[in-house]
């Protein structure tokens, strides 16, 4: 992989530093393996959230685009994953490449005319679309359920063969998590992932280099709703039981914690974050009702000190030979 | 079909909701104009007023105007300490615009889940300012409390009309709004602009806090929704227009009464979201057209 010039740095201190929290993510997941039980749950959750800002850093990182309301995406695929597999008993292959589909429509939808906004008038009206789809899993009862959630969601199954031990599902995670990823570096390196970074730089300059502005926003939005959907709909699968609190505004100070403590616009860094951030909950046990705070907290905090996260550490060392 | 002879009776709530709304619609503007940041955790702001309010009111037995008043200023103070904080380090080192919403609604939840933990998740109510019955007026009932808040939000914008014509302070804020490197150039303390914008735009939260927590109730989670009816506020006023703001929450107040009479009252805030997108993709700049 070309995206950590550092890991290619002679100097070993360097490559420790960047190399560190790699070690610790890895270390977590072969622990889990090794360990089984509860800590096999928590690795699940990070695989799954690793998803969503991959997807996220794809629209944000890549782009340069701001949306507070992809959670939109995971709550519509989500829900519908859940509703026809324990409702309608479909496969959850088929639920799932329904519940997708939906989720691009809509994001289609609004989609078109929000990407027109910029700054806060973007922000607010992602931040909108969020809301909106939580508010209408808790009124909608009649198929929602609302507060209560579906139960009976059928488990994590690919063309029939369903997983069922919790080492098997997390095995399932993390091979997603890793195509996820690939797929997203290749989309990067494509002649769109350049379109994209282009408009992040600057959308004038994009424009005057031929780039259609407005489509490529909208292709990124798409790439990115897609992501989403596909966390949404492994949740429900993986913890087979939903409720509108877990795609709620905690989703997306969450996500973007995690993006921002693995670094912003690089590509390991959805992964790092996420396992990172997952494993700070299981350090203060006890203090659940502190969660919340503490991710709220530790993003300003991140915001002021460190915006580029983990993965720029190795810069906060001196740099030795050349200027 | 709703009975139509409510209507009067509901347009009223409509337009009390819709002072609330406006005067927090009226804080984003005033933050705004004097720093160009779009502060996210306005709605804790109304929260705090609330909830601090019940408390000074119940634990330390003060009554309602001293409790009121207590809770104005710590409120503000609050605003001040939330300036400092988080977004003055962000605002020093250039932070885009982003981060600074991103940064802000963390400082919301940041609030929130303090509040959750230092009162619990019981909803609190006020007791009404002044007990007395209803007014009757043919088919409509005007509780005293509805001409607290209509009389308390109308005397604040002639008072901060008043402000920004008159005082040093105001007219300084009011150039900030218009060129902040021109206002600088003049002598004027852009940054300690900012700090007093947070001031008073948490005041004015609390205000809002304190006047509608006897007609309803009030919790740590009220802020979110409070924060995005008067960001509508501001947005269908034209942003950065104060007295927009205030007509645009009033409309809003009345757009969701409504709402409420014909969906049932669980769909107001998809209600009131819906018509934020309808401006946001329509006619951003909002009725007025977005000031500067």
């Amino acid at each position: 992989m070309t995206n950590l010039p550092a890991i290619t740095s002679r100097d070993p201190l360097r490559r420790g530093f960047v190399a560190l929290p790699w070690a610790v993510a890895c270390g977590m997941l072969t622990y889990a393996f090794i360990a089984g039980g509860y800590f096999v749950t928590v690795m699940s959750f990070a695989m799954i959230y690793a998803v969503f800002v991959i997807g996220l850093n794809i629209f944000m990182g890549t782009a340069g685009q701001v949306s507070f309301g992809h959670n939109a995406f995971a709550a519509l695929s989500g829900y519908t994953s859940a509703v026809l597999t324990a409702t309608y008993y479909w496969e959850p292959i088929a639920a799932f490449a329904a519940g997708l589909a939906l989720a691009l429509l809509v994001a289609l939808v609004v989609g078109w005319p929000t990407l027109r906004l910029k700054g806060h008038y973007l922000a607010m009206a992602t931040l909108a679309i969020g809301l909106i789809v939580y508010e209408i899993a808790t009124q909608w009862q009649s198929v929602t359920q609302g507060y209560m959630g579906i139960s009976g969601i059928s488990p994590l199954a690919f063309w029939g063969y369903e997983i069922v031990s919790e080492r098997g599902k997390l095995f399932a995670l993390v091979l997603i998590v890793l195509l996820a990823s690939l797929a997203a570096a290749r989309l990067r390196a494509s002649r769109f992932g350049r379109a994209l970074a282009a408009i992040a730089g600057s959308e004038d300059a994009a424009r005057a280099l031929g780039i259609d502005v407005a489509h490529y926003k909208l292709a990124a939005f798409l790439v990115s709703a897609a992501y989403a959907a596909l966390a949404g709909s492994l949740f429900v699968h993986v913890v087979e039981f939903v409720s509108p609190e877990v795609f709620g505004l905690h989703m997306v100070v969450l996500a973007f914690t995690m993006l921002y403590v693995g670094g912003i616009g690089t590509l390991g860094g959805p992964i790092l974050g996420a396992v990172i951030v997952s494993l700070l909950p299981e350090m203060f046990r006890g203090f659940k009702d502190y969660q919340d705070l503490f991710y709220g907290a530790g993003l300003i905090i991140l915001l002021i000190y460190a915006p580029k996260g983990l993965a720029a550490l190795s810069d906060l060392l001196p740099r030795k030979g050349r200027a | 079909m709703p009975d139509l002879s409510y209507l009067p009776q509901i347009a009223l709530s409509g337009i009390a909701v819709g002072c609330i709304y406006g005067l927090i619609g009226i804080g984003f503007c005033v933050i705004y104009n004097a720093s160009g940041i779009v502060n996210f955790a306005q709605g804790a702001f109304v929260m705090m007023g609330g909830m601090i309010a019940y408390s000074v009111l119940n634990t330390l037995g003060l009554p309602l105007p001293i409790a009121a008043a207590v809770t104005i200023v710590a409120v503000a103070a609050a605003g001040v300490a939330i300036e400092r904080v988080v977004v003055r380090p962000l605002w020093d080192r250039k932070a885009t615009m982003f981060v600074m919403i991103l940064a802000t609604l963390a400082a919301q939840i940041v609030i929130e889940r303090l509040a959750l933990i230092v009162a619990g998740d019981q909803p609190k109510t006020l007791p009404q300012f002044t007990d007395l019955p209803p007014i009757r007026l043919g088919v409509v009932v005007i509780s005293y409390q509805f001409l607290w808040i209509v009389g308390v939000s109308l005397l604040l914008i002639v008072l901060l009309g008043q402000f920004f014509k008159r005082t040093k302070a105001g007219k300084a804020m009011r150039a900030c709004a218009f060129n902040r490197e021109a206002a600088s150039l003049q002598g004027i303390n852009v940054s300690r602009m900012l700090a007093l914008s947070f001031a008073l735009s948490a005041a004015l939260g609390a205000v809002a806090g304190v006047l509608i927590t006897p007609t309803q109730y009030t919790a740590f989670n009220v802020g979110v929704p409070f924060a995005i009816s008067g960001f509508i506020a501001a947005i269908v006023g034209g942003f950065g227009r104060p007295l927009g703001a205030f007509m645009g929450g009033i409309m809003l107040g009345l757009t969701q009464s409504m709402a409420i009479v014909a969906f049932g009252a669980g769909l107001k805030n998809v209600a009131a979201l819906s018509v934020l997108l309808i401006f946001l993709f329509i006619r951003p700049g909002g009725i007025l057209g977005e000031a500067k």
